[in-house]
């Protein structure tokens, strides 16, 4: 008997299938981020939702965040042990030669691929001004431990990109010609290195 | 929340309703489209056998959800193994995190499909939280 053919999975940020996970004010869409979810589905990938980190670490009601202010180890042990519960699922992806992308978000802190939102001085009483964070090219904190994760199992790195809805101001025309740039490239789908 | 978009209704998704083309589904409405039209999001349960950290991590962003002002709902699928919903590990999880178990709904492969869409329109439709609840948390 022949093996099973080849998948195109694309691993989601939890926000991507539910904007519920947002965080107070981000949401842009109601439920499901339809774009991204056409943008696949129309290439013929399956959808396998990642855990959101935020939610079931700072809760529903969190204040907005930076990079740094979630750089702590308690928050990576968190994103660790959600990077263990995920991680069998995607290693059998990988084992069983499917094609497998990550689509994260960028400019989020935790879920950012190519960019991440930074300013070492947030902390204290909530009061910044609007629009006073940085975005750098860096992966966010969740990203980053399940990538460690991934490596750890001997796994070989996931073609990865971003949805720019944490990007400040958000260009859904913009980022969905981008994600279909990136599903679109000839023979891979880019390294999405930042 | 000021210019915040979100529905405030999550449903609880088998695998095998995320990705029907892969299971039984081919018959069914699709569920993704319905839950996007009624303004839901979904967490998606994972397919058959193990995954019991993850379980546990999804029965947490439940928790956080039922506690906060959210609508939750689970729609199985007939002929998956506990529809799909992982029912046996998840309720006592849900239980063991104050949750009582959401309001569940059942997809049947074979049905006529346009009797499905109807019988899922009108359940999504039709749930939410007590409007003393939405005023508490959403406005």
């Amino acid at each position: 008997m022949n093996p099973p053919a080849p998948r195109k999975v694309a691993l989601l940020a939890n926000c991507l299938l539910n904007q519920n996970a947002k965080v107070c004010e981000g949401a842009r869409y109601r439920g499901i981020v339809s774009p991204v979810v056409e943008a696949l589905l129309a290439r013929g990938y399956v959808l396998q939702q990642l855990p959101c980190p935020e939610l079931a670490f700072a809760g529903a009601r969190r204040w907005w965040a930076v990079y740094e202010q979630y750089d702590t180890p308690a928050y990576r042990a968190h994103c660790r042990r959600l990077a263990l519960a995920i991680a069998p699922l995607i290693e059998r992806f990988l084992r069983d030669g499917d094609e497998v992308i990550l689509v994260g978000l960028d400019g989020s802190p935790s879920t950012g691929v190519r960019f991440t939102s930074s300013e070492p001085t947030w902390g204290g009483r909530p009061n910044r001004p609007a629009d006073d964070w940085a975005i750098v090219p860096r992966r966010g904190i969740w990203i980053e431990e399940l990538e460690a994760e991934l490596q750890r199992r001997g796994l070989p790195p996931v073609p990865a990109t971003g949805w720019a809805l944490d990007m400040g101001r958000f260009d859904e025309a913009g980022a969905r010609r981008d994600l279909e740039e990136f599903l679109d490239a000839p023979g891979s789908v880019g390294s999405g290195d930042p | 929340m000021t210019g915040d978009a979100r529905g405030w209704r999550i449903a609880l998704l088998p695998d095998a309703l995320v990705n029907p083309r892969h299971a039984r589904g081919d018959a069914l409405p699709n569920v993704v489209s319905a839950l996007e039209a009624n303004g839901y999001g979904l967490l998606q349960l994972p397919p058959a056998g193990g995954h019991a950290l993850l379980l546990a991590v999804i029965a947490d962003q439940i928790a956080e959800y039922a506690h906060h002002g959210y609508a939750v709902v689970a729609i199985g699928l007939r002929g998956e193994p506990g529809e799909g919903l992982h029912w046996r590990r998840l309720a006592p999880l849900l239980r063991h995190r104050g949750v009582a178990p959401p309001p569940r709904h059942v997809m049947r492969p074979g049905a006529d499909p346009l009797t499905e869409h109807s019988r899922l329109t009108e359940f999504l439709t039709g749930h939410d939280l007590p409007p003393e609840e939405r005023q508490r948390w959403r406005s």
